[in-house]
Parts: C-alpha cells; sequence; structure tokens
C-alpha cells in the first residue's frame, strides 16, 4: 500500500540520469537499476506487490543514484524501503553474522589475538566461504584486543571533565572493536582543540549493516535506543560527532526515512568529526597549528555516504589546509565494499569489479596513503590496493602541533 | 464494387465500442458470419474515456434500482469472464462531516433490496484498509465495486469475436445504407487509410455507434433523441487508493475515485454539449479545478499527487422517444426496432447503458438479430470467459508460464491474462523493453501491431499501455515508433505518426500541467526538438 | 564557508562560469542538485537557428539585431557575442572539449532521428555538415546493436533517402552486448559506452561491422562511445574499415556527459568546489545583496562570497517553478517574466513554439537578477533560467548558456 513518505516517486521525469552513475549496473546485469527498481518499479508495486523483485538486493545502497538524481528522487531510499516492506527471504546465518557488528565484536574482542590467528587460516576460510557464503578471498578487519570503550574509560575519561567545552563521540562499532587507534585520535584532536570528549550512555549499533542485511526489526531497536540516548547528550547541550560517514548518515537520514524512528530531537545535533571542526575553524572558533616538517601525498576517496551527505568538502579542506599536503581528490566512484556487502560470496567478483577503476587510479597517483572518512572502505581499499587508509581525523592527529593547538586553543 | 461473397454477412454491426465489440462476439459465438465496422480505432469513443469503475451497482441504488440490478448482476458476471479486465478492489462509500450521515441508513437499505452487498464499516476500520481516505469519515459502506479496463474488455471481445469468424474493419466509416425498398441491406463504407469505399451487405445490421449512432440512424432514416453529455476526468499519475472511492450521497459531480492498473482516475462532470463538439471535446479549467477540489475530498493527498492529463467522454443519453425535450433522460439500455419503430427492416439501434452493461446490451440485441435471423442459438457470454481470462491472477497466472517472471512478463500478463503465453517472450529481443513506466516489452508490441488491429501509436497505446505512464511517451513512443516503421515497412509514416502521437498526448497534458508535470513536458520538448529533431521544419 | 564567488548550478553555464572565473583566480564553489542538461545534450551547441517568428536563421552574428530588446543577444550586444561565442570555443577546447564548426554561419548536425539540425558548433565526434544539402557519402551502413531499442536505424535510413545516400541497415551483436541485454531495462547508451570503454569490447564489436561491411561510403553508428574520454572514440574510428558518422541516441546522451565531466573535472583541478547533489534552498537578501546561501546538505555553515551567481536552469533543474497560474524562482524569489494568462502558456500543437518555455528571470543590462524590481547588485543570472528567449524554438540553449556565462564573468571580474 502507498507510503505517503516515498510518494516522491512522482518527481521521477524519466531522464535515466541515475543509470548513468549506478555502479552495480555494468557488472550485474541481473540488477534491475536505480531507475526500475526504485520509482517505475514503486508504481508498479503499489499496484500489486507481487511486482516486487529480490534482485533489488544487490543495489549497494551507495546513493550515488540520488546523489545524481535532478529530480530529488530518494530512490536509494524507495528501493531499501520496497526490500523491508516486501522481501519474503529471511536472512541467513551468514547475514546475521556479518549484520551483528557489535555483537560478534563482544564475542570476539577478549578473543582477539585467536581470532585474528584463525580468520586468515585457509581451513577457517574455507568454512566462511562453503558454509557461510563468506568469499575466502576477503580478509577480515582484525579484532583489537582492547575495546575503545574499556580504554577510554580507563585512560581518558578523567580528564576530559577539566575541558570547557564539550562533545560527545559516537564512536560506532569498528572504532570500539577493530580499530580503537581512532577514537584515541579522535580524543587527542579534540582536546587539543580544547573540547572534552563524553561517551553515550551505552551506543548500540547504528544498525546499518542490520538494514542492508534485512532485519530492519533489530535495526529499529537498535535506533530506538540510540535515539535515546543521543537524547540525553543532546538535553545536555552538546554536539554529537562521529569519525564515520555511514555511522552518521544512518542515524541522521536512515533513521526517520527507512526505520521511521523519529530523530528530530537529535538529528541536526548529529555531525561527522570533520564539520564540525571545519565549522569550527570556518567561524574562527578555534586555531590549528601544524608540525612544521610534516610531509605527505595523499589521495583523497570520498565515500559513498559521505558523498552523499554533501560533507566530503570539509573532510577535504582540512586535509588541504595542512602545510606539506600534496592532495589529490580521487574522482568519485564506488569502492565496491558498501559495509557487508562485498564480503558475501556471491558479491565478491561485482564488489571488486565496481572498485576497479578506483584501485587503479589510486596506483596511478601512488600516494604516502589514502585518506576516507569510512571503515569498510577503508578495508576494500586497503585490501585490493595495498595502500594504508587513514582517517583524516587520524591525518589531524599526526599533522598537527598538539602542543602548540592545545596553548592556542586554551 | 460487385458483390461477392466476401462482402455478404449474416449481420454487420456499426461501432467498435464496447457495444458493437460484445455485440460482434455475442453474434460470433452464436454461429453468425458477423462484420465489425469501426470508423476510427475500437475503444476511441465513449468506452474509452470513462472511469472504469466496476459498478457494483451501489450508486444507481437508491435513484434507479432498476440500473443498480443490472450492474450487480453484469458485475459478478465480469469478475468472471473477464477478469484479466477486472481488478476486484471492493469500494467505499464514505460520508463526510458536510454529508448527511442519515443517508446512509437508505443507501444501504437500497443496495440490499437490489441484491448488492453493502457492508457499514467502522470509519477506524475503513482508514486502516484504505490509508488514503478523507481522515475526517463519519461513517463508510463497503460494496462490491471493482475497476476494470475498458480498452482491455473492448479488445477481448473483438479479439473473440475474430477468433469466432467475424471480419473486423477499424479506420473504416459507414458513409450509407444499401436499401431495397424499405429493407436495409447492407453499408457502404469509405476506407480512411485506402481512401475506398466499398459495400458489405448482411440481412440485417446493428447500429452500436453511441453518440454518434444519432447520425448513423438519420442515415437510415430513422430519427433517435440523443443528447451528448461530456464526462471530464483526470488521471493521476499511481495508485493513490486500493479500493474504490464513492461519496455517500446523492450521486454528484467528481464523486468517485477509481484505481486503475497503475493510475487512478477522479470524475466525472456533466454537462450537456452540442452535437458538433462531440468528436473534440475539451476540459475547461473550470473543469479541472473542480474535479482536483471534490477529489481532494475523497483522498487528501490528492492534492500533493502529479495529474498526468484530463480528458473527456461523451455520454450517449437518450430521450424517451415521447420526450423530444430530452428533459426525461434515461441512463438505462435502449433497443430500437427499426422495423416496429419506423418502418425500417433490416436495422436495429442498441444504445444508452454504460461500460458496466454492454454485455447485457450486447445479449439482447444479438437476441432481436437472432430472432429476426430465425436463429434460434442461445447467448453464452454469461459464462464463456474472454481470451485471456479465467486462469486466476496475475500471480497465478505467470508461475503457470515462466518458472521464474521477469517484471515485464508479470506485467504483460496483468495486460493480457493467460493470453500472455501467447505472445512469445523467451527471447532477449522479446524483452527488450519499449515502455519503462509500464513494462512494455518489444514481443507485447509487436502481438498488438500483428494482431489486435494496430495501425498507429494511439491504436497501440490503447492495447498495451505504450505511452500511458508517466512520461507519456517521452522515451517509449520513439522507440514505439521504430518498431511500428518496421512492422508496416514505412518510416515516414511512423514519423508522422510520432508526431501525431505526441499531440494526442500533449492534448490531455496541457490543461493540467505544472510543477513536475509541466517540467516533463519541457524535458519531453527537447528530447523532441533538439535531440530527435522533429518538429524542426526547414 | 566564504569563496570568491558562489555559483548556484553546474550544468553548461554554472560550469563555464566557474572556469573562467576560477581560471583568474577567484576561489569559486558550484552547488549542483543533481546532474544536469549536459545529459541529454545533441552534440551540437545551437547559436540562434530561427528567430521568434520562426524565420529561419544562417547566419547567427547577423541576426541579432532582428531580435527582441530584451532578448539576452541583444543584452551582450552582437560585438561582445562574438567574442564570447569564440571565448567559448577556446576555453571548451583548454578543457579537451574538441569542436568543429563555431564559424559565421551556422552548420548542420545529423539529429536522432537522422533529419540535419542547425547547429553553430558541435562536438568533435559529430558529424558536422555546412549545409543540409551536403551528402556525406552515397552510401551508408547503419548499424546498431541488437536489442538497443533507443537508436532508431529506420528512421536515420528514410531521411538519408530522401538525400539520395543510399542506405544498409544491419545490427550487431557481440556476446559482451548479449550479457548487458539480460537486462531490458539497462539496455541504455551509457551502460554500452560502459562496455565499450574496454579495449576488447570494441575489438569484438569492430570484427562484427567488419562482417557486415561491404564497401560502404560511410559507416552510421549510435553516439554510445566515450563516456570517461574520447579514447573509446578514437579507437573505434581508427579501427572502422570507412569514415565513421556518429548519430545521437535518446537521452541520456553519451557525448554530452563526457562534455561534462571533462568541464567538471577541469573545474575542480583548477581548485574549484563541486558540491554535487546538494541543493541551494535559500539565499539572504539584505538591502540589495546577497549575504549568504544556505544549501540543504551544509546546513548551517553557510556558503558566502563576494558575487553569486544563478544559474540553476529552467524547469528541469528548478531554476522555475511553474504552479497552475504564476512561475517562481525558488532560492531568491527573483521576479519572473511570465504571462500571467495560462491560456497563452502553451500552443496545442506540441511542436509549435511554447510560450512557457520562454518563461525567465529578470535582470538589468548586465543580467543581474531583480526582485521586488530592485536590482540585486552582487547577483548573475545564466543560462537558461533567463527570460527574454525560448531556447527551442530559437535554437539558442547553448549559445545562451555560454554567452551569458562568460559575459557575466567579466562583470564579476570588472572587466
Amino acid at each position: 500500500m502507498k507510503n505517503q513518505n516515498t510518494d516522491n516517486f512522482e518527481q521521477c521525469i524519466k531522464c535515466t540520469i541515475c543509470t548513468v552513475y549506478c555502479p552495480v549496473v555494468p557488472v550485474n546485469p541481473a540488477y534491475p537499476g536505480p531507475k526500475q527498481a526504485g520509482p517505475d518499479g514503486e508504481r508498479l508495486r503499489i499496484k500489486n506487490n507481487y511486482f516486487f523483485d529480490e534482485a533489488l538486493k544487490y543495489c549497494l545502497n551507495c546513493k550515488r543514484c540520488d546523489v545524481a538524481c535532478p529530480s530529488g528522487v530518494k530512490i536509494s531510499d524507495m528501493i531499501q524501503e520496497a526490500r523491508i516492506n516486501y522481501s519474503q527471504h529471511s536472512p541467513k546465518l551468514r547475514d546475521m553474522m556479518l549484520a551483528s557488528t557489535d555483537f560478534m565484536g563482544t564475542l570476539a574482542t577478549p578473543f582477539a589475538p585467536i581470532v585474528n590467528g584463525v580468520l586468515p587460516l585457509k581451513p577457517v576460510k574455507a568454512v566462511l566461504d562453503g558454509v557461510l557464503g563468506i568469499d575466502h578471498r576477503r580478509t577480515f578487519p582484525k579484532y583489537s584486543g582492547e575495546k575503545f570503550e574499556s580504554w577510554f574509560n580507563k585512560k581518558a575519561a578523567e580528564k576530559q571533565k577539566y575541558f570547557k567545552k564539550q562533545v560527545a563521540y559516537f564512536h560506532g562499532c569498528y572504532v570500539n572493536y577493530n580499530y580503537p587507534q581512532l577514537g584515541r585520535d579522535f580524543v587527542t584532536v579534540m582536546n587539543a582543540l580544547g573540547f572534552g570528549v563524553n561517551l553515550l550512555d551505552k551506543e548500540k549499533c547504528c544498525g546499518v549493516a542490520l538494514i542492508a542485511n534485512g532485519m530492519s526489526g533489530k535495526a529499529k531497536k537498535n535506533a530506538m535506543h540510540n535515539v535515546e540516548v543521543l537524547g540525553k547528550a543532546v538535553e545536555k547541550g552538546l554536539p554529537v560527532l562521529t569519525t564515520s560517514s555511514t555511522c552518521v548518515l544512518t542515524m541522521r537520514d536512515e533513521y526517520p526515512e527507512l526505520l521511521k524512528v523519529d530523530n528530530t530531537a537529535v538529528r541536526d545535533s548529529l555531525s561527522l568529526a570533520t564539520k564540525f571542526i571545519f565549522g569550527l575553524m570556518d567561524s574562527g572558533k578555534v586555531k590549528l597549528a601544524f608540525k612544521k616538517d610534516y610531509k605527505a601525498k595523499i589521495a583523497y576517496h570520498t565515500p559513498c555516504h559521505l558523498e552523499k551527505l554533501g560533507w566530503g568538502v570539509f573532510s577535504t579542506s582540512l586535509l588541504k589546509m595542512i602545510p606539506g599536503v600534496e592532495f589529490t581528490l580521487l574522482d568519485s566512484n564506488c569502492c565496491g565494499i558498501s559495509g557487508t556487502y562485498g564480503f558475501k560470496k556471491e558479491n565478491y567478483d561485482n564488489s571488486q569489479a565496481i572498485g576497479a577503476p578506483l584501485f587503479e587510479q589510486i596506483g596511478r597517483i601512488a600516494p604516502d596513503f589514502v585518506a576516507c572518512d569510512c571503515e569498510t572502505c577503508k578495508w576494500q581499499i586497503e585490501m585490493s590496493t595495498g595502500y594504508t587508509v587513514k582517517n583524516p581525523i587520524s591525518v589531524l592527529a599526526e599533522a598537527l602541533d598538539i602542543e602548540e593547538t592545545t596553548k592556542l586553543n586554551a | 464494387m460487385a458483390s461477392n461473397k466476401q462482402n455478404e454477412f449474416d449481420v454487420i454491426v456499426i461501432g467498435g465500442g464496447i457495444t458493437g465489440a460484445g455485440t460482434a462476439r455475442d453474434c460470433s459465438l452464436r454461429g453468425l458470419k458477423t462484420l465489425l465496422i469501426e470508423r476510427n480505432d475500437i475503444a476511441d469513443g465513449a468506452t474509452g474515456r470513462n472511469h472504469g469503475l466496476l459498478h457494483s451497482g451501489a450508486r444507481y441504488a437508491v435513484t434507479d434500482q432498476e440500473s443498480a440490478t443490472e450492474c450487480i448482476q453484469e458485475n459478478m458476471i465480469l469478475k468472471k469472464v473477464a477478469n484479466h479486465c477486472v481488478d476486484d478492489t471492493t469500494g467505499f462509500f464514505i460520508t463526510l462531516p458536510e454529508d448527511d450521515l442519515a443517508y446512509q441508513a437508505k443507501f444501504v437499505e437500497s443496495c440490499t433490496k437490489a441484491g448488492i452487498k453493502a457492508e457499514i464499516l467502522d470509519p477506524e476500520e475503513a482508514k486502516r484498509l484504505e490509508p488514503s481516505v478523507n481522515p475526517d469519515i463519519i461513517g463508510a459502506v463497503r460494496v462490491p465495486d471493482g475497476s476494470v479496463d475498458p480498452f482491455r474488455l473492448c479488445s477481448s471481445n473483438v479479439v473473440d469475436a475474430k477468433l469466432h469468424g467475424a471480419k473486423v474493419l477499424v479506420y473504416n466509416e459507414v458513409i450509407g445504407f444499401i436499401k431495397a425498398g424499405d429493407t436495409i441491406t447492407g453499408v457502404k463504407v469509405y476506407d480512411k487509410q485506402t481512401h475506398e469505399t466499398a459495400e458489405y451487405r448482411a440481412p440485417i445490421t446493428v447500429n452500436a455507434g453511441g453518440i454518434w449512432g444519432h447520425k448513423i440512424a438519420g442515415m437510415a432514416g430513422a430519427q433517435i433523441g440523443m443528447f451528448p453529455a461530456k464526462g471530464a476526468l483526470l488521471i493521476f499519475a499511481h495508485r493513490v487508493n486500493g479500493i474504490v472511492l464513492n461519496r455517500c450521497r446523492k450521486p454528484a459531480n467528481a464523486d468517485i475515485l477509481v484505481p486503475g492498473d497503475t493510475v487512478c482516475v477522479i470524475g466525472t462532470t456533466s454537462t450537456r454539449v452540442p452535437y458538433e463538439e462531440c468528436d473534440n471535446m475539451k476540459v475547461t479549467p473550470e473543469e479541472v479545478s473542480l474535479l482536483i477540489s471534490e477529489g481532494e475530498k475523497l483522498a487528501p493527498c490528492l492534492k500533493d499527487t502529479r495529474i498526468l492529463r484530463a480528458y473527456a467522454g461523451v455520454r450517449p443519453l437518450v430521450s424517451a422517444d415521447n420526450d423530444p425535450s430530452g428533459r426525461n433522460i434515461s441512463r438505462g439500455i435502449v433497443l430500437f426496432d427499426h422495423e416496429t419503430r419506423d418502418g425500417i427492416k433490416g436495422l436495429i439501434t442498441i444504445t444508452g447503458g454504460k461500460l458496466m452493461t454492454y454485455r447485457l446490451m450486447a445479449e439482447m440485441a444479438t437476441d432481436l438479430v437472432c430472432k429476426k435471423l430465425n436463429n434460434g442459438n442461445k447467448c453464452e457470454t454469461r459464462t464463456t470467459p474472454l481470451p485471456g481470462s479465467g486462469e486466476g491472477d496475475v500471480k497465478e497466472v505467470s508461475k503457470k508460464i515462466w518458472a521464474n517472471p521477469t517484471t515485464a512478463q508479470k506485467a504483460t500478463v496483468g495486460r493480457a491474462g493467460s493470453f500472455a503465453s501467447k505472445i512469445g517472450m523467451q527471447s532477449k529481443e522479446d524483452l527488450s523493453l519499449v515502455c519503462e513506466c509500464e513494462e512494455v516489452p518489444e514481443s507485447e508490441v509487436n502481438n498488438a501491431i500483428q494482431n489486435l488491429d494496430v495501425h498507429n501509436l494511439v491504436d497501440l497505446r490503447r492495447r498495451t499501455r505504450v505511452g500511458m505512464g508517466t512520461c507519456q511517451g517521452e522515451l517509449c513512443a520513439c522507440r514505439a515508433a521504430g518498431l511500428l516503421g518496421k512492422a508496416h515497412g514505412c518510416a515516414e509514416r511512423a514519423r508522422q505518426d510520432l508526431v501525431d502521437f505526441m499531440n494526442e498526448r500533449w492534448k490531455g497534458i496541457y490543461p493540467v500541467a505544472r510543477g513536475e508535470s509541466l517540467r516533463e513536458a519541457e524535458f519531453t520538448e527537447w528530447v523532441y526538438s533538439e535531440c530527435l529533431g522533429l518538429g524542426d521544419e526547414q | 564557508m566564504r569563496f570568491d564567488t558562489v555559483i548556484i548550478g553546474g550544468g553548461l553555464s554554472g560550469l563555464v562560469c566557474g572556469l573562467k572565473l576560477q581560471k583568474a583566480g577567484k576561489r569559486c564553489a558550484i552547488v549542483s542538485a543533481g546532474q544536469n542538461a549536459m545529459h541529454f545534450f545533441s552534440g551540437g551547441f545551437g547559436l540562434l537557428s530561427r528567430l521568434p517568428d520562426g524565420t529561419p536563421v544562417t547566419s547567427p552574428f547577423e541576426a541579432i539585431d532582428s531580435l527582441p530588446d530584451n532578448h539576452p543577444y541583444r543584452l551582450i550586444g552582437c560585438g561582445n557575442l562574438e567574442k564570447y561565442a569564440s571565448e567559448a570555443v577556446t576555453l571548451l577546447a583548454d578543457c579537451g572539449v574538441k569542436t568543429t564548426g563555431g564559424g559565421k554561419e551556422n552548420g548542420w548536425i545529423i539529429s536522432a532521428s537522422g533529419k540535419p539540425k542547425q547547429a553553430w558548433l558541435a562536438l568533435d565526434d559529430i558529424t558536422f555538415i555546412n549545409s543540409n544539402e551536403e551528402k556525406i557519402g552515397n552510401s551508408a551502413l547503419i548499424i546498431n546493436i541488437e536489442g538497443f531499442l533507443d537508436f532508431n536505424t529506420s528512421f536515420i535510413a528514410e531521411a538519408f533517402e530522401k538525400q539520395g545516400i543510399r542506405c544498409r541497415i544491419a545490427s550487431v551483436m557481440t556476446p559482451e552486448i548479449d550479457r548487458v541485454r539480460n537486462n531490458p531495462s539497462e539496455m541504455r547508451s551509457s551502460n554500452i559506452a560502459k562496455l565499450m570503454s574496454r579495449e576488447t569490447a570494441r575489438s569484438a564489436f569492430m570484427l562484427e561491422i567488419n562482417k557486415k561491411y561491404d564497401d560502404d561510403d560511410i559507416i552510421v553508428l549510435p553516439a554510445v562511445f566515450g563516456l570517461n574520454s574520447d579514447e573509446d572514440v578514437i579507437g573505434i574510428r581508427r579501427n572502422a574499415p570507412a569514415k565513421i558518422c556518429f548519430v545521437g541516441t535518446l537521452p541520456p546522451s553519451v557525448p554530452g556527459i563526457r562534455t561534462q565531466m571533462k568541464l567538471k573535472r577541469s573545474f575542480e583541478e583548477m581548485g574549484g568546489v563541486f558540491l554535487m547533489g546538494d541543493k541551494a534552498v535559500r539565499a539572504e537578501i539584505i538591502d540589495g545583496e546577497v549575504k549568504e546561501v544556505v544549501t540543504e546538505n551544509l546546513g548551517d555553515i553557510t556558503l558566502t562570497a563576494d558575487n553569486y551567481v544563478l544559474a540553476s536552469g529552467s524547469y528541469f533543474g528548478h531554476g522555475l517553478i511553474a504552479d497552475y497560474n504564476e512561475v517562481t524562482e525558488p532560492v531568491c524569489g527573483l521576479d519572473v517574466d511570465y504571462c500571467k494568462e495560462r491560456e497563452n502558456w502553451f500552443n496545442p500543437d506540441f511542436f509549435k513554439a511554447q510560450k512557457y518555455i520562454g518563461f525567465g528571470v529578470k535582470t538589468d543590462e548586465k543580467f543581474r537578477a531583480r526582485k521586488d524590481g530592485r536590482t540585486i547588485t552582487n547577483l548573475y543570472v545564466a543560462g537558461s533560467i533567463l527570460g527574454g528567449f525560448n531556447p527551442l524554438l530559437e535554437g539558442s540553449g547553448s549559445g545562451v548558456a555560454l554567452t551569458t556565462a562568460l559575459c557575466i564573468s567579466d562583470s564579476i571580474l570588472g572587466r
């Protein structure tokens, strides 16, 4: 039946531009394409839900169709929503495992050395591949031995209250389980800028992987929990920052649009760390001092979700601001991983084919490292090119003269 | 032209609207050698210019029990014999705060009396079942209304008539009758495409020309008092409602919203128009604003819903013979035996009625034809399914034909029913997509061109929905023109046809163009002018 | 976020303006609400091929004086128009967009329906002829890709045969194209172009063409080559047994997209900021000056600049919004030139001049916008959002986009 929120499919004037920018179509003809899967299909599904096509699952939800659409049609939301409403397929065990990033992380963390040791082993990969359908060629993000939250509570929490200005940090699963260093870099940078960092009152996974794997019920529960804990921070007047473009997009836009969870109380307080810092710089509220000898050749990849948010300009502006940085903006292409999509055996080849132009361009440029605001792009690019990928916040942490910056903003 | 066997028939039916098509089918099923003549395309007149409401009869229950009873009977028959043309949506008669809720009881009582199941619903339940309905409703009654695709219905009747030996002439206009004394023995026909005239003979001719039947009868020397009543309607770009919405009050303007295939239709107005205007109906700005404002009362979201087009049809209203002023208009079925009425043998007229009762009208006309021809065969159309009907819904039929039906295959089944299995849709070429909005594949277009009397793009639209979607021909018309050019072996004709088709679409678009629809019109102009260089005669 | 100039609209006029300013050392940001009309570009830039009364024009510069006073070309002035027109050719070339034509007289391109259509300048890969009578050969082999319905070979053959060109129609297929065909809704020009960007796909395609070729003078192909670069077009030409004539398809336009990508890439390489997929929602106007532009994505971080350019296009780009009885400009609420009586907006003949297409915002003689009758001193308007001309009737859409963009850039640079 008609959904009042998505009937903006009527704005579609059939110009077919979306199809030009869809990364899936050229590599996977089984996907009907954004125009058919989105506005054209929606009209048919409203007529009769028998017109729902399970091939919609091949959509990466990269949202490049939305960005390209000159008519403002929310194509990707329409596709995801159709999957939520009509798909008959229940998620496989594999999908549930991939989707439950926090659950898996909690289980794996105490055993990180073992998990990290075991995951790359051939027999384990064979089981993952054969039994679960997780492609054996895929390298796994390593699980960290100490969760970011644990580190923060032990080593950093205490001194945060001495800062006059405060922010809240939604670190996300990746920082917590796989790469706490990014969280530490964030704390370093924010502290240098004169901001104390607060964690939320027990955040849950933003839910992006749950949505993508057909577990919208669980995603909705997470969303309601997160809106509540975010609300507590916002009530205290704290902006809530993330270092992941996907987490912020999910909480800002997918909660209300797809999961129908009202986030109006917190939406405008959610931001990406680079946007927040740029805003402070732009309005002259903070000053940055960089190391004199910092030198780096950086190629920046705009993650799909950041492209959709339109906030890539903040990350790139900050990086370009660093003296000694030779900056290249990579062509806007999807890297192909799209969260858990590229982990699945059936998608592996498509995933790599989608990312190929990006990998080739990185190879041609031969930077010192790649910068990117997304953790899954990081896995994909690192695995596929051999280049290290750093979050712009980590780059700032490296390039800033922390002592001098701290003085400037004291 | 000399008369020969090929030009001799048992019965000639004039008019390829639903009444004529139904009559030709009924005659053919009863073994008569039948000729159907249509001056334009089938379903070109009032047949294709109405709501497409499958009346339960409820609308007439209070004011006209006879029509109501006819409707519910035909409703139940069509759901069986034409299920691929019918969408069994059910309908609500809603009461708004401005309406008198007392009317509801009278309405339900009248429905029950006519044999129409009318069930009072709690307004909350009605809102749950039909989320688009005006949330202010204070009453709702559920009746077995539905929607019917008149193009498909008409075409299926023609197809079945042909399967039973009938000959069909489209773009052939009757220009005169052949008479022997006081008996009509045949018709003179002008072929609009070849510009040739021909004569066809039959002991009996049925005038099923709708509003144009007035003129046809006139040619034979009989006078019928017909009064053209224009009804304007608007098509919205998608199905806003899943259930037909009516107002529970005395029938008035713009009080029915019918979901039909991918769109929904609001209507209608009712204005007497001069007979001369019948061939060129225009929708006025006043009619558009009336339809919108009344439509919003049924479903408030229509306010923000894109309107695809405006169109108008002409109801063939017939005045009673004893009332030449036309004040005492009947919407019922009128069957004239001109032998008894006017002393003209060999001619009968079937008119009045509605889309809903076409089968009954055909049966009545055919009964009279058979009586005159001493043919004792009984009518079978109550139980014999039309081609494509009777094998289940879209899902069931699709699954019977294909293991994993594609979107276009499903869409074709939606239009052709089980007949889809006869349209080869296996190869990639067959499945190349012509119309993206309505998912019409190349094979369906080619089938229509080869087997369904399609001579131009407008005909093709009526058979397949090409150009009926939100783009209104923006891209699909070009593709279809290519296929038509190939089939007819004449690109020049196809090019001109494309121009004509876009003009036909534009006629219905510009009266309602604003916002996104005007934006799309500009884009379409751009494609045709800049990219295709059409209309750029230098 | 501060720039020297903020440009609303990332189509031809917005990009050309941004390129010229960025080249002159000004920092520019372009806000583009999605992709633009370059995606439907025929490949031919029209300057002026008809006067508003329908009189055909062959020498566009000479015809300028016959245009109405408020026509953008009249505001630019005839001498300046020639200057900007040739500047446009150079600017395009600097971005790697090679063109032919661009002289005093209009030439012709072959439209997607095969009929010659007037154009002043054409992309290099589009066949450009000096006269609509000019035969491009005595015999043509018109080739389509099997199942590609967006290229109408029979229309093209019919138009060619009227000119006395013998035509043969053939269609070809390769296993790789066949894979694209598995998806009927995506059998579109841009997807074929993506496939054809692979050398192997092109060789296989060329092999099939050679099988069909039989000493024809020219080979006509759909313009479905080279989405990202000229290399694919060059590759096809190099290996073809005869002269190749590319003819446009139904949208999307591969040559148009390639052109847009080149312009955008050049703009970004020069340091310009292109905000794709963002929408200018509001401009703060105080005392006849724009102070800042608010966009949907940037939210509380607004765009500020010395000068602003509105190049948001006509209805298609949402530069203009039409309701039943009025036409408005949504970002700044500018004064729009349109006729009040709706019955005059439309011609019942779809192919005749449609008045609504000629509506647009009012400006002063320097293309500075007007709001409530007053000039906004730092807001310049360029391209199809302008009033005073009917791009489709006159064949002047790209000409106005290019020349007004260059003209206002000079004003912004104080030249």
